[in-house]
């Protein structure tokens, strides 16, 4: 497949953004490949009560 | 050939741009970020040293399923009026590894991983 481009202007006029976090991109314009990813995670040992000890996780 | 652009830009707020995060007006051609964080809260401010290795947790050392792009595409451009104009961007906040571009680039490729500990004394 052969993509045509013909870059015209591009015009952002008004943004807002809250928040831009953990490897996002806030990207005006052209790319060819974006490649993102994102892990959160939160399990069983992710809420710990005991004692205050150096924690030895098994993972 | 890469498909260049010139960036205006009017006014641009941004509140905080911290945790290694890049702010770029204009063309680049490869982008990369990484991150990783763990972020333990403890009830009490009780601090061991090396208590926490990445690798001890399977999301940081497991493989993120990422394929890489092969697609059979030719791009061909014709910059007739290659222009980014900007009038206002206000932006908060930016943080860990993130990039706010204004322009062209070829590849991006980003990652994190973060995972959150909380630590609390038992209620007796």
């Amino acid at each position: 497949m052969n993509l045509q481009i013909y870059n015209e202007e591009l015009q952002v006029g008004n943004m807002q953004v809250e928040a831009v976090s953990s490897s996002s991109i806030v990207l005006i314009g052209d790319a060819e490949t974006i490649q993102l990813s994102s892990i959160f995670d939160t399990p069983a040992e992710s809420l710990i009560i005991g004692p205050f000890v150096p924690l030895n996780p098994q993972g | 050939m890469l498909n260049k652009r010139t960036s205006v830009v009017d006014r641009i707020i941004i509140n905080s741009l911290s945790i290694v995060s890049t702010f770029e007006i204009g063309d680049s051609s490869q982008i990369q970020a990484f991150s990783r964080a763990i972020a333990l809260q403890r009830e009490r401010q009780t601090f061991f040293s090396n208590e926490i290795r990445f690798s001890d947790f399977d999301i940081f050392t497991e493989a993120i399923p990422m394929e890489p792009i092969f697609e059979n595409v030719t791009f061909e451009t014709n910059s007739i009026h290659p222009i980014i104009k900007v009038g206002f961007l206000d932006i908060t906040g930016v943080s860990t590894s993130s990039v706010i571009h204004i322009g062209n680039t070829k590849n991006i490729n980003m990652e994190s991983r973060i995972k959150h500990i909380r630590h609390l004394h038992p209620r007796n």
